[in-house]
């Protein structure tokens, strides 16, 4: 019994997308490199902690990777369950740091449930709509649609602007690949659009003058369009070539604000140029286009909306940090994923990745639809 | 079912694909744009950032009279600097300043105004000469206080002070004028020559300014140095000025309310002292001047800013018949023999005009008009001469050309002529004017430095002498086609004007052997004595209003047997020469005497 069961484990390993993996561990060296000189050499610095952080988190996500799909399907809800409870409680146990209440301090780790947030919903709305047959009436569309407002109404009272986006767009996506009418795509849009003026009105002073401060950064230069501003400067500075591994003058220099974290796409343009920024670029379209071919190949409803949901949620983070540090959309605060200085973001991408792997590990099995309705 | 739920997944899932082909095209594309496309301005905005600079002041040149005494050297100062280029942020650190060094409100709002000016990352200098306690109270407070720095810098040092005050001038920070016409000059920190010396020779002083780059973080504090162009120091000045002949200059004739004086050596035309009292501290200047000190030079009425040795026009006097006869004797008018009758008074149609002596001088020669000061001699020989020579030889010996060209707020005196009367008066010449010119009144003005240049032509033997402030060697000047015997004769009169008991400057003589002056008096009205005046018997202005009083002059020279000093003296409102006279002997004696220290 145990030795079949250690076997097909085993088996299993070997049958693992080590590819993924190897793209991965080479994304997060070129971060390890890039926070080495955003300490100015010092390894120890954020480096260190950096490499810790993703040895564990590629345990985790081997040992997600592991866990049979089927288990995962039915302890989804309990997942997001649990994330939207973490998420409510920043509200009250949550302290202030960085202009928002987005950590929870477990004492050995400072969690951020909004990070985890993003993959619970992909699992819940995946089991969700595995559920489901094509084409679902409208009635059936509010308790998803609940799924995503519930966590993203709790992420704007943070305030965290770049989580919301995710929620809204990675959700949004999973709806349109379950086949959700376009028309109510589309009716959602104008709604949102005639909401507007009145969410506005809800947005922080800072979210508004980070959006105002991103049609026209000069306007502010020292205040809120410094950090874009200074950013754009860094990464054009660096040219083709760049300026060389730990020769960026600005980050160097203290001009590049948060160089470390949601700025660090910066650092590496500048120092390594455009050359540098299109390897890693490359990096990242190559893992989409692994997670896309689990997607096509999977076999199940469940498996391959949880894989596209998971590859989709990953592309929104590493495009609208790219995106933002080059002043193409407002600074809203989202990390590089597996480069970024920080824990939870690499936890939860590499626990994503653990769920996209255990889908391609299954991507043969039947999974029958839920008899049970919801729950 | 399944099959049509697996297609529309699956178009929908390469739709979502093509929408992130498409958004990594267009990262890809502002990446492009970005680093390449717009790359050199970026890389022009990152080397802003991150390189300062900041200009070194060139030491300026130290100025030496010709004993290599220093007349203006540099001290060692403390200046607090600002490095930034957030101006707003300028106002709000200078308020945190003045809470702890004394920081008078015109500067704060010069800094700030400077600040605004100026693009960029540049330095400015919020205040110079810090006392130690200021110092130490900025380094202490330095982390309130962003950009601020401790430069060690220098200062101008005027070891002589009011003695060297108008022939040295003074630095101060440069005029916006004299900043828009050389950009150089707004360097912050950098101090330009105003009037005297330092002006005259600014461009060698000066010296070219260096500057250092250097790398700064994004809270303005210096990383390090990346390159410095040393400044090149001002080239240091030797004068020809003898400063212990100026100081004690300065102290004879601070004696008088309103004077000056000027001491040529005819060797080689150097101008040993040029003195003009009452004078200022031109120590006050390169700290910046307050506006009280600046109040009461202002508006002092003996004109202390006024270097009046070069800048005071004053007709010359009697101090003028020295050319005039020697006019006559080359024109041919007189021989040294030619006697002249002198009532005590000369009608010129029915004017009258008188002479200095009431009584008469008798009949007089050359020699005898020019040590007793006759006046009617020289009437008569001028109305023959004509005013065209006259003023040809006034010309030639230096009056009217100011003596030293481009010297900061030099005059020039006025030599009157016909066509110059048509011009500016719109008459004709009359013989009543050529009269008036002959013994320096009229419109006749001179300064003293073109009475003494005047002088020191005659006394050198009738040579084009030029005045000069700078080196020391002999020069030897080119003849102006003078008869020597008439420069000769004019020179012997002189000397029997002091030494001979019938002169005018007898009572005044130097009466060490060997060391005697010669020279001739003057005495230059300011306005006219009116008939009544004269007929209630007052032809001297000892009693009238200082205002009014005659100026007294000397032109003179010493030793009388070997001249080498040469001096001219203008004692302003002295109502009569005696003033003066003993000005040139004291500091024609002194002369002699340092000369004589100097060769022992």
């Amino acid at each position: 019994m145990t030795m079949d069961f250690l076997f097909s484990h085993l088996q299993k390993v070997s049958r693992l997308n080590w590819g993924i993996f190897f793209i991965l561990l080479l994304v997060a060296a070129v971060g390890w490199g890039l926070l080495i000189s955003a300490a100015g050499g010092d390894f120890h610095h954020w480096a260190f902690k950096q490499v810790v952080r993703f040895i564990v988190g590629i345990t985790i996500m081997f040992f997600l990777a592991l866990i049979d799909l089927r288990w995962w399907l039915h302890f989804s809800y309990v997942f997001y369950g649990i994330a939207l409870f973490l998420l409510g409680g920043v509200e009250f146990l949550g302290f202030i740091g960085k202009g928002g209440q987005r950590w929870i301090d477990l004492y050995i780790i400072q969690l951020q449930p909004s990070e985890l947030m993003k993959i619970a919903l992909v699992m819940a709305l995946a089991r969700y709509f595995h559920s489901q047959s094509s084409p679902i009436p409208f009635y059936k569309l509010l308790f998803p649609l609940f799924l995503i407002i519930a966590p993203v109404l709790l992420v704007l009272r943070q305030p965290d602007l770049g989580t919301a986006m995710i929620l809204m767009m990675g959700g949004g996506s999973l709806f349109f690949l379950a086949g959700v009418s376009l028309w109510y795509f589309g009716a959602a849009l104008l709604v949102g659009g005639a909401c507007s003026p009145i969410l506005w009105n809800f947005l922080h002073d800072y979210q508004k003058k980070r959006i105002l401060t991103f049609f026209d950064p000069t306007q502010d230069l020292l205040k809120t369009g410094y950090h874009i501003t200074q950013s754009k400067i860094a990464l054009g500075s660096g040219g083709f070539w760049g300026k060389g591994y730990m020769q960026g003058t600005q980050a160097y220099l203290n001009f590049l604000p948060e160089k470390q974290t949601d700025f660090i796409f910066t650092l590496l343009c500048e120092e390594w140029g455009f050359v540098g920024g299109f390897f890693l670029l490359s990096l990242y379209v190559l893992l989409i286009v692994m997670g896309f071919r689990i997607t096509l190949t999977t076999q199940n409803d469940f498996g391959r909306f949880v894989a596209a949901g998971m590859t989709m949620t990953f592309f929104l983070y590493a495009f609208i940090n790219v995106a933002m540090v080059m002043g193409l959309v407002p600074v809203v605060g989202v990390p590089l994923p597996l480069v970024s200085y920080g824990g939870t973001a690499m936890l939860t991408i590499l626990m994503g990745f653990g769920f996209l792997l255990s889908v391609g590990l299954h991507r043969n099995i039947k999974i029958p639809q839920l008899s049970i309705g919801v729950f | 079912m399944i099959d049509k739920k697996d297609t529309q997944f699956l178009r929908r899932a390469l739709f979502l694909g093509i929408i992130q082909i498409g958004l990594v095209i267009i990262l890809l594309g502002r990446m492009y744009y970005l680093q390449i496309f717009e790359g050199s301005y970026y890389r022009l905005l990152a080397e802003g950032n991150r390189i300062a600079t900041r200009p070194l002041v060139p030491l300026r040149g130290q100025i030496y009279d010709r004993n290599k005494i220093p007349l203006a050297q540099n001290e060692t100062s403390f200046r607090a600097i600002l490095l930034t280029d957030k101006k707003d942020e300028v106002e709000e650190t200078l308020n945190t300043l003045s809470d702890l060094i004394s920081l008078p409100r015109e500067e704060k709002e010069e800094t700030i105004r400077m600040a605004r000016k100026k693009k960029g990352l540049d330095s400015l200098i919020i205040k110079d000469n810090l006392t130690w306690e200021e110092v130490s109270a900025i380094e202490l407070h330095a982390s309130e206080l962003p950009g601020v720095s401790i430069e060690v810098g220098s200062r101008r040092k005027y070891p002589l002070k009011l003695e060297g005050a108008h022939l040295l001038g003074y630095v101060s920070s440069p005029s916006e004028k004299e900043q828009e016409e050389d950009p150089m000059l707004t360097i912050s920190g950098l101090k330009v020559g105003k009037g005297g010396v330092e002006k005259f020779y600014d461009r060698q002083l000066r010296g070219i300014p260096g500057h250092s780059a250097f790398e700064v973080n994004a809270t303005r504090k210096i990383v390090r140095e990346l390159h410095q162009t040393p400044s090149v120091p001002g080239e240091d000045i030797h004068l020809t000025i003898d400063a212990r002949l100026q100081d004690y200059a300065q102290d004879v004739l601070s004696n008088y309310e309103s004077a000056s004086a000027v001491v040529i050596d005819i060797q080689t035309g150097g101008i040993l002292a040029l003195v003009s009292v009452p004078a200022f501290d031109p120590n006050l200047f390169p700290q910046g001047i307050s506006h009280k000190d600046w109040g009461q030079l202002r508006d002092n009425p003996y004109v202390p800013m006024t270097n009046k040795a070069i800048s005071g026009l004053y007709p010359p006097g009697s101090t003028i018949k020295l050319l005039v006869a020697l006019a006559a004797l080359q024109s041919g008018v007189i021989n040294e023999d030619t006697p002249v009758h002198c009532p005590g008074y000369m009608y010129i149609g029915n004017h009258k005009f008188h002479c200095y002596r009431k009584e008469g001088h008798g009949t007089v020669n050359v020699s005898r008009a020019i040590s007793e000061s006759c006046d009617v001699f020289f009437y008569e020989v001028a109305k023959k001469v004509g005013i065209e020579t006259l003023s040809k030889v006034f010309t030639d010996f230096g009056i009217g050309l100011g003596g030293l060209e481009g010297f900061p707020h030099l005059k020039k005196g006025l030599v009157p002529t016909k066509t110059w009367k048509k011009e500016k008066k719109k008459t004709n010449w009359t013989v009543s004017d050529t009269i008036l010119t002959s013994i320096g009144q009229g419109y006749m003005l001179a300064t003293p430095l073109e009475l003494a240049v005047a002088t020191a032509r005659l006394v050198a033997g009738g040579k084009r002498l030029l005045p000069r402030l700078e080196g020391q060697e002999s020069s030897s000047f080119p003849g102006m086609g003078y008869n020597e015997a008439y420069l000769k004769l004019i020179t012997e009169a002189m000397d029997e004007t002091v030494n001979k008991p019938t002169g005018t400057a007898f009572r005044n003589r130097i009466q060490v052997a060997g060391k005697e002056m010669g020279g001739k008096t003057g005495t230059s009205q300011v306005r006219r004595i009116s008939m009544q005046e004269r007929e209630a018997g007052l032809t001297k202005t000892f009693h009238l209003p200082w205002k009014y009083r005659e100026h007294g002059l000397f032109v003179g020279f010493a030793p009388v047997h070997a001249p080498r000093y040469v001096i001219a003296v203008v004692v302003e409102h002295a109502g009569g020469p005696a003033l003066a006279i003993q000005a040139a002997r004291d500091i024609l004696l002194q002369a002699q005497l340092l000369e004589k220290d100097a060769a022992s």
